[in-house]
């Protein structure tokens, strides 16, 4: 795994990485045997803490796909079809869509190697960056959805395919802030005044903050997440974390799946467990919504659905909740049985969450 | 009905042996009323009935005389009626028995002998000359030439009602191609809207009959249908007769043996004429017969010594003029063996006096005359039944419930002790002790305010005749009994209860399972033929052996539900197939288990199935007398079922593999799609050479893998089975030089060609290697048997 964000491998690299891969299948049949592939399992089961990096990747259960089933020799068809259409998409130097090429398999003369669902062609994509040790992004594949947006105290360059721009993500940009690229290693950071980074799960509170002036006053760079953050947004996050030294917060609702945002933020996703020391940001702190906040401010509230109990269970087994915070919040909101949104904090005026929240929480964590 | 043929090369000699086991009995008139119980009610069924009986009884007559049964069988339009000609190949009949065979009804030895045979009451054919002749009034028509006569018989024959005797109103020679056989030609009123009954009975009877050549002509065919002989069918065994079993046989037929016997006595008569009855057996009978047909004589306890009858005292007195010492003696000598006795019937104690009065006569020169005994005997008895009411007591005590108050069983035991005082000797049948019961009960229950239930009076019942002892009275003889049907009726009941052992099997002759498959195979196409033959059984008197077979899948028709064909001794059953228990038993059997399909989870299953059944029995139990169903006997249906799922167990694994087949090679073909055009990319992606794939594929499949190496004149054969079970593996390879050192393989030189045959059993996972060498340049070919094709990778 390519860790080390400063040496990406250039195209031709990635090229070969791939082309590696269909060899090993050439191989496989050239010797008689049964062409196989193994990646690791990706569930909650199979993620162990990685010390050295503070971030949960996989740990050591594999899952083998082999053409000796129908469904094992379909995938591994998929793979090499798609390792076809990448190595060209590299050859040529362009790029794609991860839904493009969802679409594109359509166009594949055998019926067996077409995708049935979009999930299945993100899956291989995956699987092709765990087994190839290529990130998507160098594959030149991008999600639809590009990266979120940034306000705040920050000059910095991107290569764009019709060059060099400059910006400062107050100064040159609207009321909707800067939008990050799908692959953010094209960015170089010029200068900053900011103190911390301040990571928004809902687009209406990123507006209420940037509205009252929030990055400005406090020289917080506001990310806005956008639900679960794109691997972009993830891996801007972490670079202004390493690169900037910069500490970094996250803002969400107070309910289960919101906690699973700050968890990818913070230690990686299942999904993605290959690429955490490449997107995980270890160091950022969770600001709340947290269930006691639900007391302590008496916040209007919802009760739990079964799912949101669930979740919370659930959560609980998960090992990258095992903290004391996490289980001492987590079994509190089981307890109260309440869940609330970030906009409740309106119910004691628009301000304040900007004037009363956000500071004695931020103080309260030492950031201020 | 058989054996109206002589045997070939034996002569008249045989033929009048036969004729002497057999007796006529009347009942022509019987049939005109009865039609409908013979299966001649309908002018379609007649015709079926007809044919079936016809052709039981060609292929019976073939078969006695040890010949392969070669049977045509044609139906023709005859003006307002139609024709039925039967010719077989068998023995030929002589002149002087064909009346009696076609001509009587109930006419042969079958009646009262027990053994497996197809006609086995003796109305079969006789009914269908009958019937023609009472609605064609033409005779019936016999050509019959014995083997190694030059020329042939033709008779024509018809019966007298009224007398059941047959006349014959022609008879000439003629001549016939057949060697030797018969032929017979009924016209009767008929129709044919049976045509698809008849065929499906030819073609049944040529299933279960494989040993038989049949040959069908109806109007409504282009040509005739020919069902030939499957080949390694041989005769069936021949059937041994056996006498019938006390079980198994009816009060009419009892009746007939009665009169029919040789034997004098009861004893004689049971021995000599049932199976598995030896003396002690026929003892057995006998005792239970004077049960019912003499009573018990009463036993009672004698007096004990507080009581006031003095048994000693009351002989003394009853005795006089013998001398006062030999009167106490003989006094002294009954009294003592009484109380010697725990209970004392009357007929014992006249053995006793008997007993006593013969050693007195021996110790002095008294005489005890037939009147000094009998005083003696009753003076005894009276002294011993002085009190009954005690003894009584004691056996109602020891039955009732103990909820039973003093009252009542004291009632119940005064008011019994009254009804045996009216009585000299106490002797009575059950029906007269349960009669006693009965009325001293219910007079109890009316004036004691008591209850006896009827399971309390069984109690009672069991209790005294237990005490009872049987009495030491001849039985009537045979003779007797023949004239008088309630006694014959204790005989029969008799011998039902008495525990005999269950009769010999060995007289029976299944199809056996080889031919039962053989027989289907020959006339269903059909992928799939299982069959099955259970050990013999026995029910009542008879035993019997159930056969099953089933056909799957090729031309069978896959629609509807499958066809059951039911077989007894044999022959096809054609109707009632609802009433049939075989029927009854197929539809009880979950099917799905056995992979049929069977909706709602019960009845007849679906699918391209034939299932048939079999029932071989001296005695099949049929519900009517036209011999369509087989009765619902437990047994039977046990062992029907049985024989089935043996049949079908086969045909569900078949099913299994058949299905894992078939995805098998869904898979192949599926693979056989994908992996060509991976290793094609693949060729494409990393510019390689092409691919070869078959050693992949080959382990992909769970194949066994075949391959070839040659190198300096070493040939080594692998073969790699990729498969979880052990394969058995035939392998021939075809070499243009000779072989050398070929390590235990067999080699056959052929024109030029070595065949190098070897047969390794590879274990799962294993891979055997056949080594051997050529000198210089060979050709190779290998073929491999033992592996389905789907399983099978030969890349050499």
């Amino acid at each position: 795994m390519s860790t080390d964000s400063d040496t990406t491998p250039d195209t031709e690299e990635a090229r070969e990485q791939l082309i590696d891969l269909a060899a090993d299948f050439y191989d496989q049949f050239a010797d008689g045997e049964v062409p196989t592939m193994t990646i690791p399992t990706r569930t909650k089961s199979n993620i162990v803490f990685d010390e050295d990096e503070q971030v949960w990747v996989y740990g050591d259960r594999n899952s083998t796909r082999s053409a000796k089933t129908i469904s094992g020799a379909e995938k591994i068809l998929k793979a090499v079809y798609t390792i076809d259409f990448l190595s060209q998409q590299l050859e040529e130097d362009r790029s794609s869509t991860l839904r493009e090429l969802y679409y594109l398999s359509e166009s594949w003369d055998l019926d067996e190697a077409q995708f049935n669902t979009q999930d299945e062609s993100n899956n291989l994509i995956e699987d092709l960056e765990i087994v190839s040790d290529v990130k998507r992004e160098d594959f030149h594949m991008r999600p639809e959805e590009s990266g979120a947006k940034v306000m705040g105290p920050l000059l910095l360059r991107e290569q764009t395919n019709r060059g060099d721009r400059e910006i400062h993500c107050q100064d040159d940009v609207g009321q909707g802030g800067y939008q990050i690229p799908n692959n953010p290693d094209t960015i170089e950071f010029l200068d900053n005044d900011a103190k911390f980074v301040l990571c928004v799960e809902t687009g209406g509170m990123r507006d209420r903050l940037v509205e009252n002036g929030f990055d400005d006053e406090y020289d917080a760079l506001v990310v806005h997440l956008g639900g679960q953050p794109a691997r972009a947004t993830r891996r801007l996050i972490k670079r202004l974390h390493d690169e900037l030294g910069l500490p970094v917060t996250v803002f969400t609702d107070g309910d289960p799946w919101s906690y699973r945002i700050f968890g990818s933020v913070s230690y990686g996703s299942i999904k993605s467990a290959h690429l955490s020391e490449y997107l995980a940001t270890p160091e950022a702190q969770f600001i709340g919504i947290r269930p006691e906040d639900i007391v302590e401010y008496e916040l209007p509230t919802d009760p739990l659905s079964d799912s949101d109990v669930n979740a919370l269970e659930s959560e609980l087994e998960d090992p990258r909740f095992q903290t004391e915070f996490w289980e001492e919040q987590i079994e509190l909101q089981l307890d109260i049985n309440k869940k609330a949104e970030q906009q409740a904090l309106a119910s004691r005026g628009l301000d304040f969450v900007t004037d009363t929240y956000l500071p004695e929480r931020l103080d309260e964590m030492g950031l201020l | 009905m058989t054996s109206y043929q002589s045997r070939l090369g034996e002569g008249e000699g045989i033929a009048e042996e036969l004729a002497e086991s057999q007796r006529a009995i009347s009942i022509a008139e019987f049939f005109e009323k009865n039609k409908h119980m013979l299966g001649f009610d309908s002018e379609a069924r007649a015709l079926v009935t007809a044919v079936k009986e016809a052709v039981d009884n060609a292929l019976d007559a073939c078969e006695e005389a040890g010949i392969l049964p070669d049977i045509y069988v044609e139906i023709q339009e005859s003006g307002d009626y139609y024709k039925l000609v039967v010719e077989d190949n068998g023995p030929g009949i002589t002149k002087e028995q064909a009346p009696k065979i076609f001509g009587k009804l109930l006419y042969g030895s079958r009646f009262h002998a027990r053994e497996q045979n197809r006609g086995q009451q003796g109305i079969g054919i006789s009914a269908a000359v009958l019937y023609s002749q009472l609605t064609s009034g033409k005779p019936a028509k016999i050509t019959s030439r014995p083997k190694g006569q030059d020329e042939a018989q033709y008779f024509e024959l018809i019966v007298d009602t009224d007398t059941n005797e047959p006349e014959i109103s022609v008879d000439e020679t003629t001549t016939w191609e057949r060697p030797h056989g018969t032929r017979i030609e009924l016209e009767m009123e008929a129709n044919m809207r049976a045509r698809s009954t008849l065929r499906d009975y030819i073609q049944d009877t040529a299933v279960v009959n494989p040993h038989a050549r049949i040959e069908f002509d109806e109007p409504g065919l282009d040509e005739s249908l020919k069902f030939e002989r499957a080949e390694r069918a041989e005769l069936p065994d021949e059937t041994e007769e056996i006498r019938p079993h006390p079980h198994g046989v009816e009060l009419g037929t009892l009746l007939k043996m009665l009169e029919a016997t040789d034997s004098y006595s009861v004893s004689g008569f049971m021995q000599e004429e049932f199976t598995r009855v030896g003396g002690k057996t026929a003892d057995s009978v006998i005792a239970n017969f004077n049960d019912r047909h003499y009573g018990r004589g009463m036993a009672w306890q004698p007096p004990k010594v507080n009581e006031d009858a003095d048994i000693e005292a009351a002989v003394e007195d009853a005795v006089a003029n013998k001398g006062a010492e030999t009167t106490a003696t003989f006094a002294a000598a009954v009294s003592d063996a009484i109380h010697d006795r725990d209970r004392v019937a009357y007929h014992e104690v006249e053995s006793i006096v008997d007993e006593a009065a013969d050693e007195a006569e021996a110790d002095g020169d008294t005489t005890f005359g037939a009147t000094v005994r009998e005083n003696a005997v009753d003076a005894a008895w009276v002294a011993v039944t002085d009190e009954l009411t005690a003894d009584l007591y004691a056996l109602v005590d020891d039955v009732t419930t103990k909820r039973k108050d003093d009252a009542a069983i004291e009632g119940l035991a005064s008011r019994l002790a009254d009804k045996f005082a009216d009585e000299g000797r106490h002797q009575l049948t059950r029906d007269e002790l349960r009669g006693y019961i009965d009325r001293a009960a219910d007079m109890t229950e009316e004036q004691d305010d008591a209850t006896y239930g009827d399971t309390a009076r069984e109690n009672v019942f069991e209790a005294l005749w237990t005490a009872a002892e049987g009495v030491p009275e001849e039985p009537p003889k045979v003779a007797d009994i023949a004239d008088d049907r309630d006694t014959a009726s204790e005989l029969l009941s008799a011998m039902r209860e008495t525990d005999i052992i269950a009769p010999p099997t060995d007289c029976l002759s299944p199809i056996s399972s080889e031919l039962v498959e053989e027989g289907l195979r020959k006339e269903f196409d059909a992928d799939f033929y299982a069959a099955s033959t259970r050990d013999a059984s026995v029910h009542g008197g008879d035993p019997f052996i159930v056969e099953a077979g089933i056909a799957y899948g090729g031309e069978l028709e896959a629609e509807g539900p499958v066809d059951v064909m039911r077989f007894a001794n044999r022959v096809p059953l054609v109707y009632q197939r609802g009433a049939c228990a075989t029927t009854d038993v197929v539809k009880s059997i979950r099917w799905r288990n056995y992979n049929l399909d069977q909706p709602g989870g019960s009845g007849i299953p679906k699918g391209p199935a034939v299932i048939m059944v079999h029932v071989a029995s001296t005695n099949v139990p049929f519900t009517s007398e036209s011999k369509d169903a087989i009765a619902n006997v437990p047994e039977m249906e046990d062992e029907i079922e049985l024989a089935i799922r043996e049949a079908a167990r086969e045909l569900k694994s078949y099913l299994n593999k058949r299905q894992s087949m078939q995805q098998r090679r869904e898979k192949q073909d599926k693979l056989a799609t994908i992996l060509p055009e991976m290793a094609e990319k693949l060729t494409e992606v990393t510019g390689n050479d092409d691919l070869h794939i078959d050693d992949s594929l080959a382990r992909i499949m769970n194949n066994v893998l075949v391959e070839r190496e040659v190198e300096d004149g070493t040939v080594r054969v692998h073969i790699e089975n990729n498969d979880d079970t052990n394969a058995d593996v035939e392998l021939t390879d075809i070499v243009t030089a000779e072989p050398q050192d070929t390590n235990g393989a067999t080699v056959v030189e052929m024109d030029g060609e070595w065949f190098v045959k070897w047969s390794p059993t590879v274990g799962a996972g294993e891979t055997a290697v056949l080594e051997y060498s050529v000198a210089g340049e060979a050709e190779f070919t290998v073929s491999v048997d033992g592996i389905e094709d789907e399983k099978l990778t030969v890349n050499a």
